[in-house]
């Protein structure tokens, strides 16, 4: 049985749940928007890079660089979209 | 086909390492598909026309049941693959029906709270905020319900054809998608209803 | 009745009606004449259901083909109904119809599919690969824009076309103003083509990322396959985009959301916005491509290798970032702040540095090097000073300030067909050329081809110099006429006599093609042009498999190289080779497609569940599909090279 649990899992699902308690504070906790906003990118931003390392073993393959850079271009163009658009359609407008 | 057994049945062959990159790529592909969503999202959140506002409408327990069964389902896929490693097949199987019910969970809670926006009187033609509060979480639904039925029909297959350098290889692919809607969830739960109802 | 109602045409005219008989009257003799000369088997064994890269290939270049004169004809009434002042050949929603499907069909089906034509015929014979990653998924491709731009052309006689423009603006493409089916059209034909595109996306950065031959590291590529590599990134990641934006339009349309509405809330300038992140990389999509093909040509006949190749890389990998950060100049005009147009206006410029790296690198390789003219060649030295024309006023409408002059008028018309035309249209028909030999066997002949090129260039020229006279007059686009007071007579007709040289050009190409089919000789060698990258190492006609023996590479011209200094590029022996199966799911799931695309343009929902419900068959069908391929044994080979001219061991 011990072995279907390994411990790299293990410590990394209690990660994530601790940062899900930790995010959850904004709501819970009375606190200025900037401080709420950078506690939930932080933790957020942790979040998804666990998953990637951890549970989806992004840096196992041969293929490990092609996958991070793919995966880092996604992001950036996401958020350059996201902050783009808010750019032009909200604050510069 | 040629096998390479010093690797993980996944990885095995040379067909299998080029679907497992197609799909970090088509997950590529996905990052941006949400990234418009969630630009689309923080355009038009204040925008609520005579509708009602996140504030008024977000619960935050039904949101922390979603996200702590779908972290949970994220853990027990994770745990799919490493017995799948172990060339354990049962527990393979066992994992794999256990990640699934727990989307199957998910999705009822997340019905349920579309029903109860409904009522509230937040409809998805309400307003330019429920517009794509509605859409953004249905196609992060639509994505778990494509994957509950995918999710089924390769289990039948290890079910039937065992642990193949092509099952294990889809099997690999399908843990790459669950934890993908896993991350965005995080996402969702962030920035839709925690930055909503703070 | 009622329900018949709905496929009416909301503003028929004589021409359409026309159009409808002649297109049935072509189908039933296409129909008759393959049943006649019993050719069912061998289309739907050859074609339909090929998996071969080359075939679908040669499939998008027909279709491309088919799909220019469609575009092409849009273009000529519209020339022709502005040629003179007060004009009525067309009236004005006529005209509103017929510039949107001119630019649909040129950009996503006539453009898109030629790039994708020569892409797949192209790249795998380029890197020394077998076909591509996921053979079955580029059948897919191919047949999802096919039957995406069969649903988008049947708008003009079932149900009217769209007419909102080819950006298709809210809220004039809401249901308020748009009360025909033909923004759906729109919106449903161009996510089905658009879905295939995104697959071929990442098809083929998978297999240019893993399936170059041996020794072909990243640096030692082809410049086309660099470009294709940049190009499938920016469609992977640009696709999604326009995937989200169409569909919350469809859900405006057919569902009642609010996204771009302008009331509770909805913002129209979001559909604006969405639209032009995608658009302004599918520029980059179009022109990369050609660049590409440019790189190969210009080297082939200066006899000299690529001038600058390390620049020329770093110059479209940057081009790939700076594409994503410039779509707001499209809209300068739309009241956002000052701030944010300078931004905008800055990465605009910025863009024509890596551009203008490109511009001197061909310039250099041409430099001293041994000019042939040939019509790749010319096409590809026509391109030049053309393109930096066109290429000069995109940076003069980049200075925020300044487009509040040049915005929407036909100042901007001539600007981006002075980058389309000499940037996509010269280097797909250069690319046609260069590569017809290797495609079909023979070559096309080279008298009426330079004949083709200089009406096309000398069109070119003609038909869009005056706009930019007419526009800085203050010449709206798309006005189907004016007045004669306003002068813009002259200019227009200009116009006109330019776009008919353009139409003979094609016509010549057409010609050419008919001509070189019936009399050329049939008897050339692989590689005519004494060219340097890796399909021209292989036999013509290509066998199934490209390449008996995968080739070994060492340099970026890896077959010069071995013509010049001996290098060896088939080391070792015959082995079987592993080869996909046919398979018939790509046809049968994309004409699916079409029928619930179909289903959702006029709100059938019955038949757009199930027709999802056979798209959802489809995939589980191919979940459980147990398919290994084939293997082509030793003996086949050797058989198959000996006939095609001796093995090259």
């Amino acid at each position: 049985m011990k072995e279907l649990f390994p411990r790299k899992q293990v410590m990394g699902f209690v990660f994530s749940l601790v940062l899900t308690i930790v995010a959850l504070s904004v709501y819970f906790l009375n606190m200025s928007f900037a401080v709420g906003m950078t506690v939930l990118l932080v933790t957020a931003f942790i979040q998804a890079g666990l998953q990637l390392i951890v549970f989806m073993h992004a840096g196992e393959s041969e293929d490990k660089g092609s996958i991070y850079i793919n995966i880092f271009y996604g992001v950036i163009v996401a958020l350059l979209t996201v902050f783009g658009t808010l750019l032009a359609m909200i604050w510069g407008y | 086909m040629k096998t390479d057994h010093t690797q993980p049945l996944e990885y095995s062959t040379e067909q299998n390492n080029l679907n497992i990159l197609g799909f970090w790529i088509f997950l590529g592909a996905e990052i941006m598909l949400f990234g418009t969503l969630f630009a689309s999202y923080f355009t038009l959140v204040d925008r609520t026309g005579g509708g009602p506002s996140g504030a008024e409408i977000f619960e935050i327990t039904p949101v922390m049941f979603e996200t702590f069964l779908l972290l949970t389902s994220s853990f027990t896929i994770g745990l799919g693959v490493h017995a799948m490693r172990l060339l354990n097949k049962k527990a393979t199987l066992v994992f794999f029906g256990i990640t699934l019910l727990l989307g199957l969970a998910f999705l009822g809670f997340e019905v349920f709270e579309f029903f109860t926006y409904v009522e509230e009187g937040a409809a998805l033609q309400t307003s330019a905020f429920t517009s794509i509060l509605l859409t953004t979480l249905g196609t992060h639904g639509a994505h778990v319900t494509f994957g509950l039925f995918w999710g089924i029909a390769i289990m039948m297959q290890i079910k039937q054809r065992g642990l193949t350098p092509e099952t294990a290889n889809k099997s690999f692919i399908f843990s790459l998608y669950w934890h993908f809607l896993d991350v965005v969830w995080i996402f969702i739960f962030s920035f839709v209803y925690l930055k909503g109802m703070m | 009745m009622d329900f018949f109602d709905r496929f009416a045409i909301p503003h028929p005219s004589p021409v359409i009606y026309a159009a409808m008989v002649a297109i049935t009257l072509t189908v039933i003799a296409i129909v008759a004449g393959i049943t006649y000369t019993k050719k069912w088997g061998y289309l739907w064994r050859e074609w339909l259901t090929t998996v071969d890269h080359k075939r679908i290939g040669m499939m998008y270049l027909v279709s491309a083909l088919l799909m220019l004169f469609r575009g092409g004809a849009d273009a000529i009434m519209m020339r022709a109904q502005t040629a003179l002042p007060e004009n009525t050949l067309l009236d004005s929603q006529h005209y509103n119809e017929i510039f949107t499907t001119h630019g649909v069909v040129m950009i996503i089906f006539m453009a898109m599919a030629f790039i994708m034509a020569l892409m797949n015929f192209v790249v795998p014979l380029q890197i020394g690969a077998r076909d591509v990653a996921f053979p079955r998924l580029n059948a897919l491709s191919f047949w999802l824009y096919f039957w995406g731009a069969m649903l988008f052309n049947i708008s003009f006689v079932i149900g009217g076309s769209p007419d909102a423009g080819w950006t298709s603006y809210f809220p004039l493409a809401g249901n308020e103003f748009s009360q025909s089916v033909g923004t759906n059209y729109y919106m449903i034909a161009i996510q089905i083509a658009g879905l295939g595109t995104l697959i071929t996306g990442i098809n083929f950065i998978v297999t240019i990322l893993k399936m170059r031959a041996p020794g072909m590291t990243l640096m030692k590529m082809p410049m086309f396959t660099w470009s294709a590599l940049i190009t499938n990134l920016i469609i992977a990641f640009a696709f999604p985009v326009l995937t989200v934006a169409l569909a919350m339009g469809t859900m405006d349309r057919l569902f009642g959301t609010n996204f771009f509405t302008t009331t509770n809330g909805g913002m129209d300038m979001l559909w604006a916005n969405l639209f032009w992140v995608w658009g302004h990389p599918e520029v980059y999509i179009l022109i990369l491509p050609a660049f590409g093909i440019y790189s190969e040509i210009i080297p082939t006949f200066a006899r000299r290798n690529l001038y600058g190749y390390k620049s020329m890389v770093a110059s479209i990998v940057l081009i790939s970032v700076l594409s994503f950060v410039v779509w707001v100049h499209h809209f300068f005009t739309m009241g956002q702040g000052a701030m944010v147009n300078s931004i905008f206006s800055i990465t605009t410029m910025a863009i024509a540095i890596p551009t203008g790296i490109k511009i001197f690198n061909w310039l250099f390789t041409l430099w001293k090097g041994k000019i042939t003219i040939t019509v790749p060649m010319l096409y590809s030295i026509g391109f030049i000073p053309i393109f930096t024309i066109g290429g000069v006023t995109g940076v003069m409408l980049g200075m925020s300030a300044a487009d509040y002059q040049y915005h929407n008028t036909m100042f901007l018309v001539a600007h981006f067909h002075l980058v389309i035309i000499p940037g996509v249209v010269f280097a797909m028909l250069a690319g046609l050329t260069y590569w017809w030999p290797k495609m079909f066997g023979f070559m096309l002949n080279e008298r009426i081809g330079k004949w083709a090129f200089w009406f096309i260039s000398i069109g070119t020229c003609v038909a869009f110099f005056p706009m930019f006279i007419s526009g800085l007059d203050g010449q709206a686009r798309r006005m189907y006429t004016y007045s004669e007071a306003t002068g813009f007579g002259i200019w227009n007709m200009l116009s006109f006599a330019g776009a008919l040289m353009l139409a003979a050009g094609f016509v010549l190409i057409v010609y050419n093609i008919y001509y070189s089919t019936r009399y050329a000789s049939r008897d050339i060698s692989s590689d005519p042009w004494d060219a340097r990258s890796l399909e021209w190492a292989t036999h013509t006609p290509v066998p199934d498999y490209n390449f008996a023996i995968t080739p070994q590479v060492d340099s970026s011209e890896a077959f010069w190289d071995s013509k010049k200094n001996g290098h060896t590029l088939y080391k070792g022996k015959y082995k079987e080779i592993h080869m996909p199966s046919n398979s018939g799911v790509p046809f049968i799931m994309s004409a699916i497609f079409f029928v619930f695309g179909f289903a959702m343009v006029f709100s059938i929902w019955i038949l757009a569940i199930v027709a999802l419900l056979g798209i959802f068959a489809c995939l589980i069908h191919r979940s459980f599909e147990q398919d290994h391929g084939y293997h082509i044994p030793v003996e086949e080979i050797k058989e198959t090279e000996e006939t095609l001219g001796g093995a090259k061991q």
